[in-house]
């Protein structure tokens, strides 16, 4: 259980132990076992796992939507028992609100802390232009491509201003070219604002293309398998996705994920095993 | 065929939010029973449950109950037979003639919407206050719902299941009856289901209106015999048999369409 | 393929005067020649099949009479006021039914059971409760609707996509914000359906409790033209009523349809 120098002093993020279990129909199950780790304000850190691993239980717990947890998650100071103003989610569905259009999903945010209309709509385009939708302002989500909705979903939760910006697997429903465009976008917003993030992933080359850190997580019970420095320059450009050093990075992880990923489709078959005999 | 995994909530969790309702149920009845003992409630408005529970023995032996339910359980059955047999006609010969179909089938959809029971006067005057006018409004009323969903039931037919017919070279009278009508039958059933709800409503409603038949006039009659448990009570049966009603027909539907 | 149970506008689209139209044309003519013939065979008792030329000269007579508006107003505004209390009760509870499953599988059963029931039966009740006048009727036009429009938002509540209520947990909305913001509008398509079935049934409820005991209203109007055997007029009532109550049932239909054509 690897863990880099930096001291939490300067973290502003500090995920402390955090164990989630869960009541199922075979049993209690440990989703997530002691997991620690801390972000550095600015900094981008990825969390990338195989399917099985607890990574969008640590996204809740984070969060805030999922309290029944031990261990504590503190933002600059302050400890985490329900969605915090820091902390932007930005979830892997659909999540933007088919009723309203571009600009009042964007503005959601702003709306519900009582901000005058005229300010909220400047707010609210600005943020529409970063991430690269202006034009749609007045479209409705139903109007617009998955990689565009997934577009106005960022741009609002960074309408909030959070200092932390959770997502949740954010391209995974999105084509591969699109999901290309949209990284690098994120990777552009994220190094123009320099926005502390937290990116949950399954997906090595965006991981390693787009962090500064990457904790890679077990099979369950979730715990920390390793945390690796990239020490890639940036901007990353595609010369530096195309070197050796990259490849490293890619294949030390691939390594890592495959035990883990192994183990979780082992541990799937006999599941499925277990039970067609129980129910044939 | 079934899936072991399927959730097996602690029998606990299953049992307890039935057993809340019924407690909040049987609390609020014992509720009204002390408020109305101690006057707060005014007894003359609202009975007592203890007098509402004693006036059932009453009129299932005095008011010949079960002849009443027998007589309104002939209206709405001959009603539903009636509508049975006309709503899934109309709804075969819309779908095979599709011309009537699209010239017809909005018009009945609108009949489904609309208050067809206000023409009970109207059937007062043609059939007579007599049982004919309660079944003919029961008719009507249950018809539209069998009408459109045996038209959908038939129209909506998998495609494969058409073309399987189609290879075997069957004509269309053999496709309708070997096909397309027997997959239709789930949905249909769905429409008769609805049909005999709506007249079952409409049946003990207009008994109620015009103060004949069976288990609705049993209610006007008490009602203007100032008998207040007595009311209470009737219209505590209709509503049990309403429900008993409903409910058997939910079970009966679930016996036929077991795979979905 | 047809949809159907749905009121849709105009049929599909095609030549102006098409098969369709001529069809119908065709066979509204005959129902008429049918009913003219039947009016005028002398078969049927005096007036139960009225001629056409009467129905319609006390159609017109009815359209002009300023009684008629005022009864219409008194049963519009009967209908309207039972919609409003059941409506939001309805919402109310079907909120906190959908919310919360305890809830909904410890009450919601009986809702369920208790709604496919006539609920003209309870007018004794209410005319006890409430007395004989306006109060009674709006009452069991309350009783009629508040089981369509709680059962649909129940079930509305349940279906909404879990992920935008857990945007508005992550942008910590508090309860009013998430129920304004996120709820209604997420179920605005069961919400008008159950408004269209809500005013259906506050329709008939109020209006058969008119034809019982009342001095005023559509419903009254009818039994009087009963009573006094007037069936020119009673045809021309109940034609009124139809149109309008298929009209209003489309038109909120609509309400519900206008939504698609702006996400398209």
């Amino acid at each position: 259980m690897a863990t880099t120098a930096a001291s939490a002093g300067d973290a502003i993020l500090v995920v402390d132990d955090i164990t989630v279990r869960f009541e199922t129909a075979e049993g209690p199950i440990t989703a997530v076992d002691d997991v620690s780790f801390h972000v550095k304000p600015g900094e981008f850190l990825s969390v990338i796992g195989p399917s099985g691993c607890g990574k969008s239980t640590l996204f809740n717990v984070i969060g805030g939507l999922l309290s029944h947890h031990q261990g504590t998650v503190t933002v600059a100071g302050e400890t985490i028992s329900s969605p915090h103003k820091s902390i932007g989610m930005v979830f892997q569905e659909e999540s933007t609100f088919p009723w309203r259009n571009v600009t009042d999903n964007v503005a959601f945010p702003l709306e519900l802390v009582g901000m005058p209309r005229d300010k909220r709509i400047a707010l609210a385009r600005h943020f529409i232009a970063l991430v690269g939708i202006d034009g749609f302002e007045n479209r409705y989500p139903g109007e617009l491509s998955g990689g565009m909705r997934q577009r106005v979903s960022l741009a609002r939760t960074l309408a909030a201003a959070p200092k932390i910006l959770l997502m949740d697997e954010p391209f995974a429903a999105l084509d591969e070219q699109t999901r290309l465009l949209l990284g690098d976008k994120v990777l552009q917003i994220q190094q123009q604002l320099k926005q502390t993030t937290l990116l949950i992933t399954h997906n090595i080359t965006e991981a390693v293309q787009m962090s500064d850190r990457i904790l890679v997580m077990t099979y369950r019970p979730g715990k920390v398998k390793r945390i690796v420095d990239i020490d890639l320059p940036r901007p990353r450009t595609s010369e530096i996705v195309g070197s050796e050093a990259f490849g490293r990075y890619v294949a030390q992880i691939w390594n890592d994920l495959r035990e883990e990923a192994s183990r979780g489709m082992r541990d799937e078959e006999s599941h499925v095993l277990h039970h067609h005999h129980g129910g044939a | 065929m079934t899936d072991a995994t399927a959730t097996q909530r602690p029998a606990r969790a299953q049992v307890a939010p039935a057993v809340i309702g019924f407690a909040t149920v049987t609390a609020t009845l014992l509720l009204a029973e002390l408020l109305i003992q101690i006057g707060a409630i005014n007894r003359y408005i609202v009975p007592p449950p203890s007098e509402v529970i004693e006036a059932f023995r009453q009129i299932v032996v005095e008011e010949h109950i079960f002849r009443r339910f027998l007589l309104t359980a002939a209206e709405c059955l001959t009603a539903g037979v009636m509508l049975t047999l006309c709503g899934v006609a109309s709804g075969v010969l819309m779908h095979r003639f599709r011309l009537l179909q699209r010239a017809c089938e909005t018009w009945v959809a609108a009949m489904a919407s609309a208050p067809l029971v206000l023409m009970y006067p109207l059937f007062l005057v043609i059939f007579g206050r007599n049982a004919l006018t309660i079944i003919m409004m029961g008719f009507i009323a249950g018809l539209p719902p069998v009408i459109l969903k045996t038209i959908e039931g038939i129209t909506a037919t998998r495609k494969v299941l058409v073309d399987v017919g189609r290879s075997f070279n069957l004509n269309a009278t053999q496709q309708f009856w070997k096909i397309l009508f027997p997959a239709a039958l789930p949905t249909i059933f769905v429409g008769v289901r609805l049909g005999l709800i709506f007249a079952l409503i409409n049946v003990v409603g207009t008994e109620f209106l015009i103060n004949y038949g069976g288990l609705g006039q049993l209610i006007t009659d008490l009602a203007e015999r100032y008998d207040l448990a007595g009311t209470y009570a009737a219209i505590c049966v209709v509503i049990l048999v309403s429900v008993l009603f409903f409910m058997a027909l939910e079970r009966i539907e679930r016996w036929l369409r077991p795979v979905d | 393929m047809a949809e159907t149970g749905r009121l849709r506008g105009a049929a599909a689209a095609g030549p102006l005067i098409g098969p369709v139209t001529l069809l119908r044309a065709a066979i509204i003519l005959g129902v008429l020649a049918l009913w003219e013939f039947l009016a005028h065979s002398g078969w049927l008792y005096r007036d139960v099949v009225p001629s056409l030329s009467a129905i319609a000269r006390a159609l017109v007579a009815l359209l002009l009479q300023g009684e008629y508006y005022f009864n219409l107003g008194v049963t519009a505004g009967e209908i309207g006021m039972g919609l409003l209390i059941g409506g939001s009760a309805g919402l109310v509870v079907g909120i906190v039914l959908g919310a919360n499953r305890f809830l909904s599988k410890a009450f919601e059963p009986y809702l369920y059971y208790l709604g496919p029931t006539p609920k003209i039966i309870f007018l004794p009740i209410a005319i006890m409760w409430f007395g004989v006048d306006t109060p009674s009727k709006i009452a069991l036009g309350t009783f009629s609707c508040f089981f369509p429009i709680t059962l649909s938002v129940a079930a509305g509540m349940r279906q909404i996509d879990p992920v935008l209520i857990r945007v508005g947990q992550s942008f910590r909305a508090n309860t009013l914000q998430m129920v304004l913001k996120i709820y209604l509008p997420a179920m605005r398509h069961p919400i008008i359906n159950g408004l269209r079935l809500g005013f259906g049934f506050a329709l008939i409820g109020t209006l058969l409790a008119e034809t019982r005991l009342s001095n005023k209203g559509i419903g009254f109007l009818i039994i009087r033209a009963y009573d006094t055997f007037n069936m020119p007029r009673m045809y021309a009532m109940l034609i009124v009523l139809f149109v309008l109550a298929i009209g209003v049932n489309a038109l909120i239909g609509h309400l519900g349809g206008l939504e698609r054509i702006r996400r398209a």
